[in-house]
């Protein structure tokens, strides 16, 4: 089997390459969503007020272990694959391909959400009936579903320049409404004042601000050398951290808790209390933006995802079809009509702080799963790295536990109401998992057999045979040195 | 381990496939790529020129500066260019390794699934 040296596949420089500069915006991007607001918020729900920023604080400190621990699994695999070849390696293929499934329910509810929100802002500051947001939310979903199956993509300069935008306009619209007249801090440190457990949850729900910018790794097989996504890995989550904190400051120097509690839009409660329409429009043009690196990032990440497994053999070979953009096309219409059903769930339902709760308690789980997986590889993979986490088995060992402990914390939260506990996203994501690991073992087998019955009957294998060898005769070395050989 | 013969014989039998198939021409009319390939059994390389979809020349060596490199065994290549097994397979076990954009990496996989959809 191939084992190139890790990391370095070859060596070679790629005409065209990702720097840390795009690396670091493409982790950003896929971070810091318009869902990461309402997440500021959920956070507030358990540590009130200026407490907040301590657990974002806390949150950066996880997700620097975070950081480190995906680090070296990339720099073991480099692959597009990522997490599901981590785990491949580590637990087994049927494992790894049950968890993928779960954790790419994650980018479908990202999706949903942010569409949800953005429809949600766009209706509000346009003062239209609440009806009309879903509209914006289908007007969304059908203009990212027309540009994947045209194959339009984001340039990395565009995605760049994007993110930055973001993160820049949230943080100096943030430090602007900092130095507001007639705003007021409050509970500097009350990181338990909500009960028991809410610091412990605040921890949680400040995790998820950052949730997604280890998606990085997909891009290893086109960074520049293995470095760059290390640096994209420690640098990115800084970034976030800097501004979902002046924008937690920002909003809860202006904002009363109990206007953010319950809306869709704290963002623009903030963006008007700081600087009035002119923040408020702010705000909602920097909302519209993070859709342009959820919808190109997301539908990117799990249509690609559709298409491999379906190619390998593990979802229904229709997934695979492509168009003439090359794009597979049933996939990406699969993607986008499950996100707008979800929406219009979301939508119907008011349940927008529940999609918080599933991806935060998911992407603890993930992370809990990482830190596995990097236990067990420091046993089984001796080759050099590009990056080694010094202390890894300890500290792996502490995330299992760590992000075991945060996963239940969130997974059993209830946003809605802070001192009570909601068996709703562990409830969901049990059915998302069981669903997972029921088609894992029902269907993919099966579809893996008609397949090799479908290529054994119609497909011949169409190598020709090589020839019987000769019996082994010495071989001369300038015999050896001829022929096209191996090149410089 | 296949030799540099077997090599060619397996990529002149898919360049004739490639280029001979309509639907992928007009799929990858936009796509001009110079892909490396390395053989990390045998330490054999070669190139592959496409040019809006169709594969100009595959010359021994590395020639030019790549836009995909692609690393496996070279068994895995000859029967990849055969088209006897599913890339993508191999490629989720960590047994096929690509450097490059995920776009082209996706492209460069179409042209299987494309010329040997029951693979």
């Amino acid at each position: 089997m191939a084992q190139p040296p890790s990391g370095t596949p070859s060596g070679m420089i790629l005409r065209r390459s990702v720097g840390v500069a795009t690396a670091t915006a493409t982790s950003a991007g896929l971070a810091f969503a318009a869902i990461d607001y309402l997440g500021v918020v959920s956070v507030l729900a358990y540590a009130p007020g200026a407490t907040a920023a301590f657990a974002i604080l806390f949150g950066l400190l996880l997700v620097i272990l975070i950081a480190g621990i995906f680090s070296e699994l990339n720099g073991l695999y480099p692959t597009a694959a990522g997490i599901r070849l981590y785990l491949g390696r580590a637990v087994g293929n049927r494992t790894a391909l049950s968890v993928t499934f779960t954790y790419m329910t994650t980018v479908v509810l990202v999706i949903a959400a942010d569409a949800f929100l953005i429809g949600a802002a766009v209706r509000h500051v346009l003062h239209e009936p609440a009806a009309l947001a879903y509209v914006w939310i289908a007007v969304l979903l059908g203009i990212a579903l027309a540009a994947n199956l045209r194959g339009v993509r984001l340039a990395g300069w565009m995605q760049t320049l994007v993110t930055y935008t973001v993160l820049a306009g949230t943080v100096v619209l943030s430090i602007i409404a900092l130095f507001h007249v007639g705003g007021s801090f409050r509970h500097p440190f009350d990181l338990f004042g909500k009960g028991t457990f809410s610091g412990i949850q605040a921890l949680a729900f400040a995790l998820f601000l950052y949730a997604a910018f280890e998606w990085v790794t997909t891009t290893a097989e086109e960074a520049r050398t293995p470095q760059v996504i290390t640096r994209a890995l420690f640098i990115a989550p800084f970034l976030i951290w800097l501004a979902a904190t002046l924008f937690a400051l920002a909003v809860t120097h202006l904002v009363p808790f109990s206007q953010l509690h319950h809306s869709t839009i704290p963002q623009l409660l903030m963006g008007k209390a700081a600087l009035g329409t002119v923040g408020e429009l702010w705000m909602l043009s920097l909302t519209v933006l993070t859709a342009l690196n959820t919808f190109n990032g997301g539908f990117l990440v799990a249509s690609r995802f559709i298409y491999a497994a379906a190619r390998e053999g593990n979802l229904p070979r229709q997934f695979a079809r492509l168009n003439m953009n090359a794009v597979p096309w049933l996939a990406v219409s699969t993607l986008a009509g499950v996100s707008a059903l979800v929406a219009a769930v979301v939508f119907a339902t008011g349940q927008w702080l529940l999609l918080v709760a599933v991806g935060a308690a998911i992407e603890a789980g993930i992370y809990a799963i990482g830190s596995l997986c990097l236990l067990i590889l420091r046993r089984r993979e001796t080759r050099e790295r590009p990056f080694r986490l010094i202390a890894g088995r300890p500290l792996a060992a502490f995330g299992v536990v760590l992000f075991s402990l945060l996963f239940l914390a969130t997974g059993f939260s209830d946003p809605r109401d802070a001192k009570r506990f909601s068996l709703a996203p562990i409830a969901v994501i049990a059915v998302l998992g069981l669903i997972s690991v029921a088609y894992v073992r029902i269907c993919v087998p099966r579809l893996q057999a008609s397949a090799a019955a479908r290529t054994a009957a119609n497909r011949p294998r169409r190598r020709p045979q090589r020839p019987a060898a000769p019996p082994q005769e010495p071989i001369e070395p300038a015999a050896a040195e001829g022929g096209p050989g191996p090149a410089a | 381990m296949a030799d540099w013969d077997e090599l060619t014989e397996a990529l002149a039998d898919y360049t004739v496939t490639c280029n001979g198939n309509e639907r992928l021409r007009k799929m990858q009319r936009d796509w001009s790529r110079n892909l490396h390939f390395v053989c990390a059994d045998n330490e054999l390389t070669f190139s592959m020129d496409v040019q809006r979809g169709e594969i100009i020349a595959t010359p021994v060596g590395h020639v030019g500066v790549p836009d995909i490199v692609v690393t496996t065994d070279s068994e895995i290549f000859c029967d990849m260019f055969w088209g006897d097994l599913n890339p993508v397979q191999k490629y989720l076990r960590g047994e096929i390794t690509v450097q490059g954009s995920q776009e082209d990496v996706m492209r460069l996989d179409a042209i299987s699934a494309v010329i040997w959809p029951d693979v």
